[in-house]
């Protein structure tokens, strides 16, 4: 394997057991990825998107293969030191958005920096900054229940950047938002790829979004890479 | 995470369902603040006896008895010349004997041990009570504490002392309107006149004694506070009088059926005789002079360590049916942990997402189960010592009326409300370590997707 590349996999099997019965998630998948791009991932339903964005994110483990982010063996590290490359290396959004209903928006975003041990009032000046990178600054102080769903989607990614990631990664984040709040978003995102400098991978199964704003496309079918395309 | 960041987190974690928190808190607080009551109670029984005994100056005391001819001892000295010595220097309780002891480094005083039973009559009513022979120097000595009047000043005097408790048997409503008054006392002596031949055969078939009935008048001195007391020490009668008018007084000298089996070389000189030490660092030198000297001792020191140890079968006593709340409390404590990890699923995840560990998970619960327990220790601790204030106010509120003396039956030592705290934290974090676990065992990518 090529250590400059930024993200990379190699064999990677992920196979869920219930009881005698499998079910493999992912075959042997191969890839490698540059820093600084946006990479789509799609595919169909059952294809193993989300579990490959769980296994590159550390939050599962993989059956069998090896992953390497920045050249680390990420598969190989125990349970804290996931925790680690969750806490400080990687940043993650999700479909429906995963805030605490009873934290605003400004409690939810600096979260993360609990579990970094930074002080109080850094985390408030931290959390108040990203806020207002992604615009959502006037409503800080309000619950998820009372932002709209693409707000709620910007405090997701003001929380998953807090900690300064490298890495960003997006599981479908515009699954349950209308088509022109997730132009917006898959902008946000993308202007943060290019502003930031930081690397993001998106899946979605929203073929259009991705060609219009990731650099390549990975397409994913019955959990193996059956395509990828530079689009950008 | 910071311990600070730790508390503030499972105060706002709590916050959120406040019934929930309030409820299993409270079963907390009532659980600690049964054990604290009772605890209390038994510490405040120990620390009312041991006070009692200070203030009595009792540890101070050693009882000096005769040996029996026989030389049965349990303590005999080991040492030949002593025992010898001992041998040659035994004798009897005398007057002669009292002056030798109260020269003895570390004696402050030796009085003759006398009691004699009496019938006491003021007014138009009786009472039975022991008499305490008690000399003018002692009586002066600050021993007694006094409610009215003072002390006889002489040996010789017909004055004597009573007890407010006698005098409250003797319906007296304002014992202190009795010093001066005129007392009675009846003893009983052994009349020869009565040793004719029917009496005798009468005698010896049991039906009577050859006894008839003294009475002598005094003039109350002095009235002290309660001084009935049981045991072999120097306050265990309602009256004392001075050594010299009991010496003229016709009366038998038993305050036990078992003096009658007391051999006559015994019956010599005084059954026993009391030591005011001047601090309980003496009795031991004091005492072994004593058992050199052919005499067995007593000191309530010797007690102290049985009384201990009954004490502490008493507070674990008071501990066991005090854990049932307590069990009962955690069983609560358990079950709100659980429900809550249950609700809070997807949050356990969210927080693995962004970066928390098992044990900053386990912590973050931990910390709640902590909190719980910190407030149910001080709330509780607030409630026992509530709990204990009325219960006495309504004991102290009857026993006053029955003549018994003010006492506060709860004591709360630091230890005990420092420990109550930190054994409720310790019983909640107990109690949080399976939900704990069970939220650090909880899938990241499961708990995501959890709706």
């Amino acid at each position: 394997m090529n250590s400059d590349y930024f993200v990379e996999t190699k064999d990677l099997t992920k196979v869920y057991s219930s009881g005698r019965t499998e079910v493999v998630a992912l075959k042997d998948v191969n890839l490698s990825l540059r820093e600084g791009r946006f990479q789509g991932i799609t595919g169909p339903s059952g294809s193993g998107k989300s579990t490959l964005m769980n296994l590159l994110g550390g939050l599962d483990s993989p059956s069998s293969g090896i992953i390497k982010f920045q050249g680390r063996l990420i598969s190989e590290l125990d349970r804290e030191e996931l925790a680690l490359y969750r806490r400080y290396q990687v940043g993650m959004i999700f479909q429906s958005f995963n805030l605490i209903s009873s934290y605003t928006a400004l409690e939810n975003v600096a979260f993360p920096l609990l579990f970094a041990e930074v002080p109080k009032k850094e985390r408030i000046e931290r959390a108040v900054e990203i806020l207002d990178l992604v615009g959502l600054y006037p409503r800080k102080d309000h619950r998820p229940s009372e932002l709209s769903g693409g707000e709620q989607q910007r405090a997701a990614i003001a929380r998953a950047l807090i900690n300064r990631p490298k890495l960003l990664l997006a599981d479908e984040p515009t699954g349950n938002l209308d088509s022109k709040t997730s132009a917006q978003i898959v902008q946000t995102l993308a202007e943060l790829n290019k502003n930031q400098d930081l690397t993001v991978i998106m899946i979605s199964h929203e073929e259009s979004l991705l060609a219009e704003y990731a650099d390549n496309i990975i397409r994913l079918c019955d959990g193996k890479v059956v395509e990828q395309e530079t689009v950008n | 995470m910071k311990f600070s960041d730790y508390i503030e987190q499972s105060f706002l974690n709590l916050r959120k369902k406040k019934l929930r928190t309030f409820l299993t808190t409270f079963g907390v607080v009532i659980g600690i603040g049964a054990l604290v009551c009772m605890f209390a109670f038994g510490k405040g029984m120990q620390k009312n006896m041991t006070d009692s005994f200070n203030k009595l100056e009792l540890f101070n005391y050693l009882g000096v008895f005769p040996r029996s001819k026989n030389g049965h001892s349990d303590q005999s000295p080991q040492d030949p010349n002593v025992q010898e010595e001992a041998e040659q220097q035994k004798g009897f309780l005398d007057d002669d004997f009292i002056l030798e002891l109260t020269k003895i480094e570390g004696v402050e005083w030796a009085f003759p041990e006398m009691r004699f039973p009496a019938m006491i009559r003021f007014r138009s009513d009786e009472e039975f009570s022991l008499i305490q022979v008690l000399p003018a120097k002692i009586c002066q000595s600050g021993i007694l504490d006094f409610r009215a009047g003072t002390f006889y000043t002489s040996d010789e005097e017909n004055s004597l002392i009573i007890s407010d408790s006698l005098l409250r048997r003797l319906e007296v409503k304002e014992p202190e309107e009795v010093v001066g008054d005129r007392i009675e006392v009846s003893t009983l002596a052994v009349d020869f006149s009565l040793a004719n031949l029917p009496n005798i055969l009468s005698f010896l078939g049991g039906e009577g004694l050859p006894l008839n009935r003294q009475t002598y008048t005094f003039i109350i001195a002095g009235v002290t506070k309660r001084m009935g007391m049981g045991g072999p020490t120097l306050m265990r009668s309602d009256i004392c009088i001075p050594y010299g008018t009991s010496k003229r007084m016709k009366k038998i000298p038993l305050t036990n059926i078992s003096d009658l089996f007391v051999s006559s070389d015994q019956s010599q000189g005084y059954p026993a005789a009391g030591l005011k030490l001047v601090s309980p660092e003496y009795i031991e030198p004091v005492r072994k002079r004593v058992k050199e000297m052919g005499f067995n001792t007593f000191s309530l020191i010797d007690q102290v360590e049985g009384i201990n140890t009954v004490f502490i079968f008493v507070d674990l006593f008071l501990f066991a049916v005090g854990m049932i709340g307590i069990f009962v409390a955690s069983l609560g404590i358990i079950n709100t942990m659980v429900m809550s990890i249950l609700e809070r699923y997807k949050e356990i995840g969210v927080m693995k997402a962004v970066g928390a560990s098992n044990k900053d998970v386990k912590k973050i619960f931990l910390f709640e189960s902590g909190v719980i327990g910190f407030m149910g220790g001080v709330f509780g601790l607030a409630l026992g010592w509530i709990v204990s204030i009325i219960i006495n106010a309504i004991t102290n509120y009857f026993a006053v009326r029955q003549g018994a003396p003010y006492m506060n039956y709860f004591s709360f030592p630091w230890w005990l409300c420092l420990g109550a705290i930190a054994f409720s934290i310790l019983i909640s974090l107990i109690s949080g370590i399976y939900p704990t676990m069970r939220a650090a065992k909880v899938d990241p990518v499961v708990a995501l997707r959890h709706d």
